[in-house]
């Protein structure tokens, strides 16, 4: 197979992005569909506006390059990079996430679940509720009841 | 909302990449983050790899199950995995138990499983029963000049990435002589081989106005740190945790040992 071989990819908000295949096959769902013969040219991605898009080939390209360079030294460089790759805000990163759950790359998956996982760990419920706003839809009895139940996370 | 907004199954990878304790917090969320957060596929992720391999109370959801694991030891043992002290063969059961909050495992060996030179003589030590130990019997230190106390682990039965501290469990008795003096420990694998280094010492009962290491444990024991290990990827080969007095000509009377307990230091 022919490593240089190009792939086009369309957004959803209709915009197309060349790239190599080893980089578009990253994403499992895409490699599937190049193997099935069922991906159209250019292959369609749902879902995935052309912002998130275009960040995540530029994650799929550095890691394809990462993983041919000879020398391992590259692995600190790489987690720097990765660490850098997800300072973005949270809508960003929760587009980040989606849009790695449907293409199917996981170790961008890993890597965006385990930033959202860092940014939830010692933080108060209420807390929590404020960073990702999310509504208490509790009862005060309900409330109170997961609370007892939990009682020595919260000492 | 971006974040409720997310497949069930990821917001449950997230949780299970934050801790045990985190997860329940995660529960008092909301209502539907609470059926994520208490879900099996959450408390699978908490509980040790190879939980299924070990004979465990029947208890349901996981989440039950790993709470009922940090607050119920339970025995474990009859492996070849587990190298006795004393006997080449059949192990009698440690104790196996959860770190709450870190969900790494933990361990108690007890008495008859250390190796106490000398441990069958009846003149130097006696072996009762002890209404509140996890064990049907501890070890008495009647009399004895010298004693040394060691216990073996594999370190494939710890858990990966984690700082480890082994621990000696113990009480004294009223008449209790000797251990002013100072003893020393080691915790050390078969493949470290630093022999020249020098053992730190420890004293179980300081005088008074002396620094105290010794400490009450909550369950009518106390326990002094032995020494630290950093279990990588379990592929250390055994470990060996040791303690013994050194100086010979003072004797020593009135130590009850009930094991020696391996479990991840505390950092917090």
């Amino acid at each position: 197979m022919a490593t240089s071989r190009k792939v086009t990819l369309l957004s959803s908000d209709g915009e197309s992005f060349e790239v190599e295949q080893s980089v578009a096959v990253e994403s499992i769902t895409i490699k599937d569909s190049i193997e099935e013969g069922s991906a159209g040219n250019p292959i369609p991605v749902p879902k995935v506006n052309s912002k998130i898009l275009a960040k995540v080939i530029e994650y799929c390209k550095k890691h394809v390059e990462s993983a041919k360079a000879e020398d391992r030294v590259d692995d600190e460089d790489l987690v720097a990079w990765d660490a850098d790759f997800v300072k973005v805000d949270q809508a960003t990163l929760f587009d980040l996430i989606r849009a790695a759950n449907f293409l199917n790359i996981k170790s961008l998956l890993d890597l965006t679940c385990q930033t959202v996982a860092d940014m939830i760990k010692g933080k108060t419920p209420e807390e929590k509720r404020k960073t990702f706003t999310i509504r208490n839809d509790f009862t005060p009895e309900e409330e109170e009841e997961v609370r007892r139940e939990n009682q020595w996370a919260f000492e | 909302m971006a974040f409720s907004k997310l497949p069930d199954d990821v917001i449950s990878q997230i949780i299970s990449l934050t801790t045990p304790r985190d997860a329940c917090r995660v529960s008092s969320v909301s209502t539907s983050f609470r059926s994520i957060a208490d879900s099996d596929q959450v408390w699978l992720k908490f509980l040790p790899p190879d939980h299924d391999k070990l004979v465990l109370p029947q208890v349901s959801p996981k989440k039950s199950l790993y709470l009922h694991l940090c607050d119920h030891p339970v025995p474990i043992g009859g492996n070849r995995n587990m190298v006795s002290a004393r006997f080449e063969t059949w192990s009698e059961p440690h104790i196996f138990s959860l770190d709450k909050k870190s969900a790494k495992k933990c361990f108690m060996i007890g008495a008859r499983e250390l190796a106490i030179p000398g441990g069958d003589d009846y003149r130097s030590w006696c072996w009762i029963a002890e209404p509140n130990s996890r064990f049907d019997q501890v070890a008495q230190l009647l009399f004895a000049g010298w004693f040394h106390i060691k216990a073996r682990l594999e370190t494939k039965m710890l858990s990966p990435k984690t700082r480890y501290a082994a621990y000696l469990v113990f009480q004294f008795r009223c008449h209790k002589s000797g251990f002013h003096r100072p003893a020393v420990s080691c915790v050390s694998v078969e493949s470290d081989t630093d022999t020249h280094r020098e053992w730190p010492t420890v004293v179980l009962d300081p005088g008074e106005g002396e620094p105290r290491s010794t400490r009450e444990r909550g369950d009518g024991w106390l326990e002094i740190e032995m020494g630290e290990f950093y279990n990588e990827n379990g592929d250390d080969g055994t470990l060996e945790c040791s303690f013994k007095e050194v100086d010979e000509y003072t004797l020593r009377s009135g130590l009850v040992v009930e094991g020696i307990e391996l479990r991840p230091k505390e950092t917090y």
